[in-house]
């Protein structure tokens, strides 16, 4: 298993790394799922989407990544009819955004963790609560800042020659 | 002495036969792997590499099978149980509506006019479940005729121990609760993760 790459939210003019996928439920409900593939250990889901959080409501506003077949996928490969910006009404959950330094990496999933997370609570694709979790303070002024993936191996797909290791 | 050699000639024996069973079932190293391998660990391209990993290490490791072949023996079997073990997979359980998950009973036409999605950006369309319409028509197909629908709430936990709340609407067929459509599906945390700093907004 390996650390994986964070979905992208802009949130209060800034953008930030969110370690939670809502597209995943949309999919578990029944929405269209293209079938994405997955050249990276450090993406198992295949793609990467972008949101926002406009006027407490949560938007995806883009998507990169690869369907099976090696077509690229984007926004309108999932919802055709709105190509810019998808409400997401059909998530409720926790959304976390790990703030600070970090103190532990963890090559697993979201699993390393950072001197603050902030929670966004949403219901039905609504802000309805904002949380921070204090986890401690870094012990070294040079612990890495934010969110990344260390380490991952890129498989190489066949006939475009593409495929390396970082 | 004569047991010595019994003893070493029963290595030699082992040490042919795992190394015949490796030969047999190893998988190539496949060029683009390799490639992957020495650009993530570019000692591999060494000489010093190579004749430690081609040369050193499977001469060590066929005396070591020779002179204790009976700890070979046993960590063969070992594996072999292990991987016998790991087979047997917890599945996962599946989810499905009981009778007292049930809340109300409602029509198609009461649940649709309570279900249609409004955004001030437009960016769902205008229907009953939003982007999840589609998914909902199907849904309706699947219901016999004369089967009910209700709404239903259920807490649940995951084979993993994970706890869940899942909201929707279920095909009630002879009291009997079957298909469901789910409208809410979320995580319940253990317990409150954080407290400081909590803003509640307002919820449409």
């Amino acid at each position: 298993m390996t650390a994986q790459i964070a979905e992208r939210l802009k949130y209060q003019g800034e953008e930030v790394a969110m370690c939670t996928n809502p597209l995943n439920d949309y999919f578990a409900m029944g929405g269209f799922n293209p079938k994405f593939e997955s050249n990276c250990t450090a993406l198992w889901r295949g793609y990467v989407g972008s949101w926002e959080i406009v006027e407490d409501r949560l938007y995806l506003v883009g998507l990169s990544g690869t369907i099976e077949g090696g077509a690229d996928a984007t926004l309108a490969t999932i919802f055709p009819d709105f190509p810019d910006r998808v409400f997401a009404h059909w998530y409720s959950g926790t959304i976390r955004i790990p703030q600070g330094k970090q103190l532990e990496y963890v090559h697993m999933g979201y699993g390393s963790t950072f001197e603050r997370d902030l929670f966004l609570d949403i219901e039905r694709g609504v802000v309805v609560a904002i949380r921070v979790r204090h986890n401690g303070k870094a012990e070294s002024d040079n612990s890495p800042e934010g969110y990344g993936v260390s380490a991952m191996t890129v498989f190489p797909r066949t006939g475009k020659g593409e495929g390396e290791s970082a | 002495m004569i047991y010595l050699y019994w003893y070493l000639g029963i290595g030699a024996i082992v040490l042919a036969v795992v190394y015949g069973a490796h030969y047999l079932t190893k998988d190539k190293e496949s060029d683009s792997l390799r490639d992957l391998l020495e650009a993530v660990n570019p000692d591999r391209k060494k000489l010093s590499y190579r004749i430690l990993n081609n040369i050193v290490a499977p001469v060590l490791a066929a005396v070591l099978v020779v002179a204790v072949w009976p700890v070979a023996i046993y960590m063969k079997i070992k594996e072999m149980l292990q991987k016998k073990e790991s087979y047997v997979s917890t599945e996962e359980r599946e989810f499905a509506v009981e009778r007292e998950h049930l809340l109300e009973r409602l029509t198609v036409q009461e649940i649709e006019r309570r279900e249609v999605v409004t955004d001030p950006l437009n960016a769902a369309p205008d229907l009953p479940f939003g982007h999840l319409h589609a998914a909902w028509r199907e849904f309706l197909q699947g219901k016999a005729d004369g089967a009910e629908l209700w709404s239903f709430s259920a807490h649940w936990q995951t084979t993993w121990g994970r706890k869940e709340l899942r909201c929707g609407y279920a095909v009630v067929q002879d009291g009997a609760p079957g298909n469901h459509f789910l409208t809410v599906w979320k995580d319940l945390p253990e317990e409150q993760e954080a407290d400081a700093n909590t803003k509640q907004v307002h919820v449409d």
